[in-house]
């Protein structure tokens, strides 16, 4: 059977889950099936799909996914339902809304979304237009992914917007993967391949990460591993050499930057009397004085050279500060604003998402800039450490909770300090159980609360919990546009390449249903699937042509040429300023220094805490975890998709000298656990870890026994909910322990 | 009679597997123990002096195939026109039909395999034999987000690569004669 095959219809679709690409997929459809998949086979550049693209068909053709709607009738989180019909699960859903807003109030109703199921229009966005047309609902802010790294990218910046185009790379003499790993990540189709090719070009890559990840074994020219949680103290000794030994480019710091000086006070020891050279760093880094003072010397005289630091080192406690001072090296040896330069930050390049940078002038906008049309939130106040003077970063309204604190949210409430008194969750698109830190805390908050809808296409650890459960169809069954990740100038338009499997709807269309049962205004419910998203394209002047788009199912569009973010501030300052409140890259930020509060400092600081590697807590919990991506998942989807996930086994990473003072063995079964819980996988014994990390790659399922040992191998067992104060999430700054079960042990012997 | 070869970049692969899924989805081989496709990852050193490469391993199609040579039924054979090594399912003797299914400890590369049923016949890959009659290439190499795959004839590939043919994972042997080119990864330590 050939592809020439007569029945078999070729349709435009593309890959679209919380992953760092967004790709283009070919569905071979057959008598209503689809039968097998390709990617792009079109012009340069192709947007190739990966494994887990490449996998689709066993995700939607599992034998697990929701079928009907369902409605629990065991324990929570016991996983036992029995199907009813849409009518009866929408009639109960309804009339439990309309109690608990009358008994508790609108702000009771949270919403928990995430980017598990989505594209521009299905997923959260018709749920919370729902929620919002019924009186509002309580949100939750602080994306996990990059919370920290988009505070410290406004702090520096005033905007998101940071990046370059990958190509330009092309252009450097030295390139610096930080805590980087796009082979697993993606970040952006094409990033790995453009890497390859710097490095065939002959361009030095280094690479800084705790564990030699398939992307410092393949590009780099050098591995510097490093403890983790102690990046900001190697960044804060480079920028110590670069100033003490006169290596930075003091004409551009003159012209684009504010507040060098008081950043120098804490270099040279004038703040609190401690010189932040490179032997200081060492001891808490593990990585050698010389090898950071080399790194240093070689940024600075290497120009341009690009920084490229990556958010997973700022998903960690004061995560910001790493963000911060990567940001500030990039700006003292001038690398902001050029061809080959970085200015690291949030790394947004291509985007028609933010073309305006206003700077909101504070108590005159700063309302506007809040408001969202939500009632529950409208009025609030800005949040403590929020960001709240300039436009276009996390919105700062004191109505939301934190996404690491919904469950002690739940839990607590207005009494615990929070904005609500939580009765009722509405969850889609997300596996917040598995996904949120400090999974048990979870278990019991989900618990507790009244009722709970899940919007879902399989029976996730967090849907055991729901009262009811809705069945949701995948991008192969509806029609959607991705847009651009994070910086490639391309939209692919999802076209439906099958009927909805078994009853499972779109979230659009649950919506419409629901909200006629809620008594709303119709809303954006009264149009169709295709109206909307022409709405969505209508407003883009760089989707030309809706149809066009349709039928080829993807729209490239060429730049002149490459971005290069800053570009004209940095050669037309007179008429382009930075939107910051200085309109300056803020080495020194005065909007944090307002804040008048040690755990945000105005300048980036190397910041302990009390799961640092040396905290007390360290002798009871000697290791510490990280929680790093996995090639055969985004986040917790695809976890159950056979093709993936019998490539390697579940594991966590350890050192061969931690595996032998432990009596641990490769593939050996093992206890992971601290004070916050415990699970029970195989052990990896590499060498590729350094010693003291362990790595469990976040995204497997939860699956507790009675004790509550977790057996799925979820790394957020884990790790702590208590989020810094720029909102950067935790998971990589987990003390913990390893020993062997008593069936691993056996196994040495 | 041209042979046709498989290319290989070994410094550019990341041990991603969207080759080997792509075979699996072409092909539909729902089970576990059929990858036509393989990706073997070598790791050496010790902590922090680290070599890693990742060997992307189909059938390399021999000249001199051994699991052609000790196949009882005859069922294996070379195709005259380009050298790919087929197998008949109708001649194979099937997974419990077959005594000593010498198939799969002949090939080096593991690429023989059976399916779970009882009867189920040899197979491997067969660089997508029905991609090459439209004219396209097969699977893996159109999969492959790298650009690190090519199959073409040996010897248009021995022109515009080189005449590597060993890389890390991969020893070539002169009796069978694999029809690989490589790029390979040098072994540095970091």
């Amino acid at each position: 059977m050939g592809q020439t095959d007569k029945d078999i219809k070729i349709v435009n679709t593309g890959c679209c889950h919380d992953c760092g690409g967004r790709c283009v997929l070919k569905a071979h459809v057959k008598d209503g099936q689809v039968i097998r998949i390709e990617s792009d086979t079109g012009e340069d550049p192709q947007i190739r799909a990966c494994m887990r693209g490449r996998a689709y068909r066993q995700r939607l053709y599992s034998p697990d996914r929701l079928q009907t709607p369902l409605k629990r009738i065991g324990e929570k989180g016991e996983g036992k339902f029995k199907p009813i019909s849409w009518e009866e699960a929408l009639t109960e859903i309804a009339a439990k809304m309309h109690q608990v807003k009358a008994t508790h109030g609108n702000a009771s109703i949270l919403m928990v979304a995430s980017g598990g199921n989505q594209g521009m229009l299905h997923g959260a966005l018709p749920v919370g237009a729902m929620l919002q047309g019924f009186g509002g609902f309580t949100r939750s802010w602080g994306i996990a992914s990059y919370e920290g790294a988009m505070y410290a990218s406004m702090a520096t910046y005033g905007t998101i917007r940071t990046g370059n185009s990958r190509e330009d790379l092309l252009n450097s003499k030295l390139v610096i993967m930080w805590g980087w790993n796009p082979a697993v990540t993606i970040w952006d189709p094409g990033t790995s391949l453009m890497m390859s090719r710097i490095r065939e070009k002959g361009i030095r890559i280094v690479a800084i990460d705790p564990r030699y990840s398939d992307s410092a074994a393949t590009f780099a020219d050098q591995w510097i591993p490093i403890r983790p949680g102690t990046d900001s103290a190697m960044l804060i000794a480079m920028a110590y050499v670069i100033l003490d030994e006169q290596l930075q480019d003091q004409a551009f710091i003159d012209l684009h930057t504010v507040g060098l000086d008081k950043y120098k006070d804490y270099l040279f020891g004038k703040e609190d009397g401690v010189h932040k050279t490179p032997q200081w760093a060492e001891t808490i880094t593990g990585v050698s004085a010389d090898v950071i003072a080399t790194l240093a010397r070689e940024y600075a005289s290497s120009k341009p050279a690009a920084l490229i630091a990556g958010w997973s080192p700022a998903r960690a406690s004061f995560g910001e500060q790493y963000s911060r001072a990567a940001n500030v090296l990039t700006a003292i040896t001038g690398n902001v604003g050029v061809n080959g330069g970085y200015a690291s930050g949030f790394m947004r390049a291509y985007s028609s998402r933010e073309t305006n940078h206003k700077r909101v002038i504070a108590g005159k906008d700063s309302e506007k800039a809040r408001s969202t049309g939500n009632p529950v939130e409208d009025g609030a106040p800005p949040r403590q450490y929020a960001l709240h003077k300039l436009f276009g970063g996390t919105n700062p309204n004191s109505a939301r909770i934190h996404n690491a604190k919904v469950f002690d949210a739940i839990l607590r409430g207005k009494e615990g300090g929070y904005p609500a008194d939580i009765k009722m969750a509405y969850i889609v698109a997300s596996n917040c159980l598995n996904q949120h830190p400090n999974t048990r805390r979870g278990a019991k908050a989900l618990k507790a609360l009244e009722f709970m809808v899940v919007h879902e296409q399989f029976m996730t650890p967090t849907a055991k919990f729901a009262d009811i459960v809705l069945p949701v169809n995948t991008f192969m069954e509806r029609n959607d546009i991705a847009p651009p990740w994070l910086g490639s100038p391309y939209y692919i338009y999802l076209n439906k390449a099958v009927d909805s499997l078994h009853a499972s709807k779109s979230d659009l269309d649950i919506c419409r249903e629901l909200s006629t049962k809620l008594d709303i205004s119709p809303g954006m419910f009264q149009f169709a699937e295709d109206d909307i998203l022409q709405g969505i394209t209508a407003s883009r002047d760089d989707i030309p042509d809706y149809e066009a788009m349709k039928r080829d199912g993807v729209v490239k569009i060429k730049l002149k040429e490459p971005i290069v973010s800053f570009k004209e501030q940095i050669e037309d300052p007179e008429n382009n300023v930075f939107p910051t409140l200085s309109g300056k890259i803020e080495i020194y930020c005065e909007h944090l220094a307002e804040m008048n509060d040690p755990k945000v400092p105005p300048i980036p600081k190397y910041m302990p805490h009390e799961e640092s590697h040396d905290a007390a807590l360290s002798k009871s919990y000697p290791l510490q975890l990280i929680t790093s991506h996995d090639k055969k998942r985004a986040h917790s989807t695809w976890h159950n998709v056979p093709w993936c996930h019998d490539i390697e086994p579940h594991s966590v990473w350890l050192n061969s000298l931690d595996a032998t003072n432990r009596g641990i063995v490769d593939q050996g079964s093992v206890d992971v656990f601290n004070d916050r819980g415990r699970l029970r996988i195989p052990a990896k014994v590499t060498e590729r870890i350094m010693p003291g990390v362990v790595d469990i790659r976040q995204g497997a399922w939860y699956a507790p026994d009675e004790e509550g040992v977790d057996h799925g191998g979820c790394a957020n067992v884990l790790t702590k909910d208590e989020p810094s104060p720029g909102g950067a999430h935790p998971m990589n700054s987990a003390l913990v322990q390893i020993e062997p079960t008593p069936e691993g042990a056996g196994r040495k012997k | 009679m041209t042979q046709l070869g498989f290319y290989f970049n070994q410094t550019r692969c990341i041990g991603c597997h969207t080759c080997a899924v792509a075979c699996k989805d072409w092909h539909d081989h729902q089970e576990a123990t059929l990858n036509w496709m393989q990706i073997n990852t070598i790791e050496k050193g010790v902590f922090p002096h680290l070599f890693l490469a990742f060997i992307a391993v189909p059938c390399y199609h021999c000249e001199d195939p051994s699991c052609m040579a000790v196949c009882p039924a005859d069922a294996i054979s070379k195709r005259a026109a380009d050298g790919i090594v087929i197998v008949d399912p109708d001649k194979c003797l099937g997974r419990e039909g077959c005594e000593k299914t010498p198939c799969l400890t002949a090939c080096r590369s593991k690429s023989p395999q059976f399916g779970p049923a009882p009867d189920a016949k040899m197979q491997k890959c067969d660089f997508c034999l029905d991609r090459l009659e439209e004219g396209k290439q097969p699977i893996c190499v159109e999969a492959c987000p790298m650009f690190a795959l090519e199959i073409y004839s040996m010897e248009n590939l021995q022109q515009k690569y080189g005449e590597q043919k060993e890389a890390e994972g991969f020893r070539y042997s002169k009796k069978i004669r694999q029809a690989a080119v490589f790029t390979p990864k040098p072994e540095v330590f970091s």
